[in-house]
């Protein structure tokens, strides 16, 4: 076993005393410290942005951030989005658009567009395609997530 | 007896998707068991050489390390579907770089790592065979030196680093050509594309104290993996488990074993579970791709637009093992008439052995290679007629009634539907606007596949609440077939789909599914699923009537789990009721079970010339047609594609709106084959583009401003509710699409794929 | 072990002290390598911390210094970058995709030095000048000098780039163009030009070599209106190589044509502003 040092992360909210390794990944901590496996490992080298996680409110990829350098900011995970009980509006209008298919990019996904509608809550569609472009889809060609943003936003002014 | 349909035909949400966006579901990468090792594979590092030995001390001594196995640890003979060539791992050979020659389990992946990198192989290159010519030249290196001694389930004319010859011939081609008033030659080259599903390959086997293995893995069939597992492992089937977590995609490439049989072999050897979850890279190099291909074709028509003649010669690069090479190989020269009624036909090709990775099931299965070649040849007919290229397919389109080659009867055919929809919806979508120093084209392509395959069963019981349960086996790989078989099962009984809970695969408990492939599932698993409900239907109506004292022609099934008298509203018993009864009455549930193999007409050997096929019959015959818009760069000869329009009779939708995703994402991995992908090898053989940095699939900028689907339903006889298949055909006319439009811009022909900015300006202006 | 400096100075002493250790800006790049094992640094020095080495500021004479740690995304923004300097907004927002703008720097970018990336030709055209440190010294180096071979600069063992440096601006049109596969990939070709009102054209090819292209010559050339001559020296003097995004004849022959066309673009905007 490497040697570990000790540090405090916040994350979804909550103060988490943690052992990690020096040069280790958010990614890994997130997933095997934590067990909170929404945030996937798709590629481990950025491009597909499966791990995408918020860090300090802005879109991060977990794959490429060291877990000793996010001390400082909040950390954001999918399963922060939603309560046990209800999902977010995007999350919601990502089911009913038809956007999900094996899910393994949901989660990423939903953290890019989180980001988007944080920073620019009425994105025109091409905004919402140059956000979908951060993170790789494999199923749906993207059509419906797209939509799903859409969705999402023509929900949010009524 | 009608059913009236209540969620068939309707965008049912989908069971799983609240679970995939709050992140809750667990694909295999996601699962953890108490004392959980990791494992690893090692691959080789020649593209073929002699395995002379192996020093495993350095290795075995780093603490941590609990186990390690190599090809010697493995007693099985060879296995395989159609030709058994393939070893658990590379034994006394390796026949392509990257090939797994060890495992290694240990406490971490780390650790592990380190181990493998300490494993000494003692090689002895060989010399390599790395494309089809090389592979073909006399004198050849050969890949499989024993080939003549392999067990083949098929004649197949095997020689050399030749694995599987076919052949299928109808009319008198040879007199044929000279009543032809034109006459088109090409020669068409196609990549290795990958699946490149967005979850690395992975499984997790756990033994317990009896010895019984547990595997959880990313797969497109539970049955498959049981059986394959325990084929390599050398134990009976009883002895394996293999369950289904959440999958994220597979397109083929995981319809067959990777690690599992090796996570499973570390856990019997160490006694603790371990997990084997491939890295990005590692699965490009050691899964699966899809075929290079050669394809020689010519297409002869009168000049009224009447296609006489085709002829089509198919070389395929299978890599190192044979997998479903022969299916792939028999497939496309089924499909290479296109969908058409062409009288006389030669249709051949070969698949060789090349010290690569293997290729073999991705979406489309041989035909998106054909239907490049034919789709391509149609339009440069149509253009040397002087006739649309809607028009002439039209005149020549196959119908409900007529037989494809080799004989089977279309039994519905929604083809001119899609073609004539299609076209004018095309016709009116607005213009866009045009840039200077871009030419835009629109281009089409029509296409048949089928659906359907090989058997399935299930099996569904009614709880005493009159609720019931479905079990099929079936792995849903992300399409949605969880939801689809739910809707068909819920109708059936006129519930809605929450009456119904549907089973997570299980080897164990479910009865028999080949696996998610070949478009298959909707159609095969939905006809048995209907024909278990329907049973379970009739049971409940009998059981009606004895507690209503009555015939059970007399009783009919009312919507929301009732049974009511006919043409008297009110008096009703339940579905609880009738379970109730049945268990006081008979001391069991009330059951239906229904298996199909897939019964349809077999391939005609007293029609047509047939040899070296690895299939007898297929299933039921889909059909589609699509139109793209490119735009061509003059600068650069880069190639996007603005809009699209994809028509495809389903025979019947039974969820929209997954229709539709099928329809999209299909098109956008047709994409990326046209476009953008393709693994390349180097002079040594080894994969120079294994990551997302150097293999680039199309983001969300690089995909259509619109994709729209038309769905056209011509339902199937035999489909549950009319329906058949729509997984594959998005993708399969998506290159031929793309070259007629670019065709169609520049006036230049594409002939292989990806077309990549720099074969379109050498078309554009010449080579430099 | 991981540094986290909260100081210019501190960094530098542990990176002199520890010539196995690294800078880390954004990880985009950095953490990527350490993943595929393509580096194991001893030690990293996180520069997250460090003030000194973000902001922007208008300098007295004119010249706009931008922190070394300053996002892609902010560049791309960047209200300051105005005229030709438009350029560098464009070559930065074509970097990858918003998550990746979101992370990483234009330090850490050009402290590796990928061929394909799309501040280096940008740099080089707008004439800008590289800020590096070190314990003992500081300097500024022209972009042109700094980017010097394939994933190599100039930089010395202990050095660190603190800013980089624009000239004043001048005004006219920068414009950026960028061949790639697909969106957010590197450049298989980019070319980054600037026309000033005065007339003066300066042009660098990205992706065609282990440094940006940029030739006295051609600059000459485009400045007197001889787009086709120019595209030929450029094309002659061009030392692509052939890689999975695309051969190195087919980098040489669209050199001359993706330059041509940056050029009416460019001066079609400038006649228009």
């Amino acid at each position: 076993m490497n040697p570990t040092i000790s540090l405090t992360l916040t994350v979804n909210g909550e103060r988490q005393a943690l052992q990690v390794e020096p040069f280790e990944t958010l990614l890994t901590t997130l997933r095997e410290r934590l067990r909170l496996t929404a945030a996937k490992r798709g590629c481990n080298q950025g491009v597909c942005g499966a791990c995408s996680v918020l860090v300090g409110g802005e879109p991060a990829r977990a794959c490429l951030s060291l877990t000793a350098n996010c001390v400082d900011s909040a950390i954001t995970t999918v399963e922060g989005l939603s309560t046990p009980l209800a999902l977010s509006p995007l999350q919601a209008a990502m089911v009913s658009s038809g956007a999900i298919q094996c899910g393994f990019c949901t989660p990423g996904m939903l953290v890019t567009l989180t980001a988007l509608l944080q920073r620019c809550p009425r994105p025109s569609r091409d905004d919402i395609r140059v956000a979908v472009s951060s993170n790789l889809c494999r199923c749906t060609g993207y059509q419906k997530i797209v939509d799903a943003v859409i969705a999402t936003i023509e929900r949010s002014s009524v | 007896m009608s059913i009236i349909h209540t969620s068939v035909g309707h965008s049912v949400e989908r069971l799983d998707a609240a679970e995939k966006a709050s992140g809750e579901a667990h694909y295999v990468d996601d699962l953890y068991r108490p004392g959980m090792l990791h494992g690893i594979v090692l691959g080789s590092i020649h593209a073929h050489a002699r395995i002379r030995g192996y020093k495993l001390d350095a290795a075995r001594a780093i603490p941590g390390v609990a186990a390690i196995l190599t090809g010697e640890d493995f007693s099985c003979a060879r296995t395989g579907a159609f030709c058994k060539d393939e070893v658990p791992l590379a034994r006394g050979k390796t026949i392509y770089m990257g090939e797994p020659v060890a495992a290694v389990a240990a406490c971490d992946i780390d650790t592990a790592r380190r181990a493998a990198n300490a494993i000494e192989i003692d090689y002895e290159p060989l010399p390599a065979v790395l494309t089809i010519d090389q592979a073909l030249a006399a004198g050849a290196p050969l890949v499989h030196e024993d080939l003549s001694n392999y067990v083949k389930i098929a004649p197949s004319f095997s020689e050399g680093n030749v694995l599987w010859q076919c052949r299928l011939e109808e009319g008198k081609i040879d007199s044929a050509w000279s009543q032809c008033d034109v006459i088109v030659e090409d020669e068409f080259e196609t990549a290795a594309q990958h699946h490149m599903y967005m979850e690395p390959c992975g499984a997790l086997a756990e033994i317990d104290r009896g010895g019984r293995v547990t595997i959880w893995s990313s797969c497109q069939s539970v049955h498959l993996v049981q059986q394959r597992t325990a084929e390599w492992l050398s134990v009976p089937m009883s002895r394996i488990r293999a369950l289904a977590p959440k999958i994220g995609g597979g397109f083929g490439a995981k319809g067959g074993l990777h690690v599992q049989h090796l996570a499973a072999a570390l856990a019997l050897k160490t006694g603790r579970p371990v997990k084997m979850v491939l890295s990005r890279v590692e699965d490009f190099e050691i899964v699966r791709s899809r075929h290079p291909a050669r394809i020689f074709m010519k297409t002869g028509a009168k000049k009224d637009g009447t296609l006489l003649a085709r002829e089509a010669r198919i070389l395929l690069d299978g890599g190192a093992y044979a997998d479903e090479s022969p299916t792939v190989l028999s497939f496309a020269v089924l499909m290479a008439r296109g969908p058409y009624r062409i009288a006389h036909l030669r249709s051949r090709g070969l698949v060789v052995y090349t010290n690569k990775l293997k290729a073999s099931a991705f979406r489309g299965f041989g035909n998106p290679q054909v239907t490049f070649a034919g789709e391509s040849q149609i339009d440069r007919i149509a253009e040397v007629l002087g006739i649309h290229p809607v028009e002439l397919r039209l005149r020549n389109a196959v119908d409900a009634g007529d037989r494809w080659a080799g004989g089977q009867t279309l039994h519905a055919c929604g083809l001119r539907e899609c073609l004539t929809k299609l076209h004018n919806v095309v016709e009116a979508a607005p213009p866009l606007p045009a840039t200077a120093q871009h030419r835009r084209g629109i281009g089409y392509s029509a296409f048949a596949h089928i659906s359907g395959l090989l058997s399935t069963a299930c099996n569904i019981y009614l709880r005493s609440d009159g609720s019931l349960a479905v079990n099929t086996g079936v792995v849903d790989i992300g399409q949605g077939s969880d939801t689809i078989l739910t809707q068909i099962c819920a109708d059936a009984l006129m519930l809605t789909p929450e009456r119904v809970s549907f089973a997570e695969p299980d080897s164990d408990s479910s009865p028999w599914n080949w696996k998610t492939a070949a478009s298959r599932v909707t159609y095969m698993a939905g006809r048995v699923v209907l024909a278990a409900s329907i049973e379970v239907r009739d049971k409940i109506l009998h059981q009606a009537a004895e507690i209503m004292e009555c015939s059970a022609e007399d009783v009919e099934v009312r919507p929301g789990g009732l049974v009511g008298l006919k043409g008297i509203a009110g008096k009703t018993v339940t579905f609880g009721q009738v379970a109730s009864h049945a268990l006081a009455r008979f001391g069991g549930p009330i059951m239906g079970s229904s298996s199909l193999l897939f019964d349809g007409e077999r391939l005609d050997p007293k029609r047509s010339l047939l040899e070296g096929f690895a299939f007898g019959n297929l299933g039921a015959y889909i059909f589609g047609a699509q139109a793209v818009e490119v735009d061509v760069d003059d600068v650069t000869g880069a190639v996007r594609v603005l809009r699209v329009w994809s028509a495809h009779d389903v025979g019947r939708a039974i969820n929209p709106k997954m229709v539709e995703g099928q329809i999209q994402g299909g098109f956008v991995q047709g994409l990326g084959y046209a476009l953008t992908e393709e693994m390349q090898w180097d002079e040594s053989g080894r994969l120079t583009n294994p990551t997302l940095m150097d293999y680039k699939v199309p983001t969300a900028l690089d995909a259509p401003l619109e994709i729209n689907p038309l769905i056209i339903e011509h339902p199937e006889p035999s489909g549950p509710f009319g329906a058949k298949g729509v997984g594959e055909p998005g993708l399969i006319g998506a290159a031929a699409s793309i070259a007629n439009a670019v065709a169609k811009a520049t006036g230049k022909r594409m002939h292989r794929l990806p077309m990549t900015p720099e074969r379109v300006l050498d078309a554009l202006i010449g080579e430099a | 072990m991981l540094h986290r400096p909260k100081s210019l100075a501190e960094a530098i002493e542990i990176l002199a002290g520890d010539a196995d250790a690294k800078p880390l800006a954004g990880g985009a790049s950095l953490v990527a390598m350490l993943n595929a094992r393509l580096v194991e640094p001893t030690a990293l020095v996180s520069l997250i911390c460090i003030e000194e080495l973000g902001g922007t500021e208008r300098c007295a004479d004119g010249t706009l210094r931008i922190g070394a740690m300053t996002r892609h995304r902010e560049v791309a923004e960047m209200p300051a970058l105005t005229d030709t300097h438009v350029l560098l907004r464009q070559a930065a927002a074509a970097i990858a995709n918003p998550t990746i703008r979101a992370m990483g720097t234009i330090g850490g970018s050009i402290a590796l030095n990928d061929p394909g990336a799309d501040y280096a030709p940008a740099l080089v055209a707008l004439s800008a000048k590289v800020g590096i440190a070190a314990a003992s010294h500081t300097r500024t180096l022209a972009a042109a000098d700094y980017f010097v071979d394939w994933y190599t600069t100039a930089l010395e063992p202990g050095e660190l780039v603190t800013a980089i440096h624009l000239p004043p601006v001048a005004p006219g049109v920068g414009i950026y163009h960028k061949l790639a596969r697909v969106a957010g990939d590197f450049a298989i070709v980019s070319v980054a030009m600037t026309i000033r009102f005065d007339g003066q054209v300066r042009a660098a090819i990205g992706g065609c070599g282990p440094r940006p292209l940029s030739l006295e010559e051609a600059n000459t050339e485009l400045t007197r209106g001889n787009v086709e001559a120019a595209g030929v020296l450029l094309a002659a003097a061009a030392d692509p190589v052939d890689d999975s995004r695309a051969s190195a004849n087919y980098r040489r022959r669209v050199i001359p044509r993706m330059l041509a066309r940056a050029f009416a673009q460019a001066s079609a905007k400038q006649l228009a502003a």
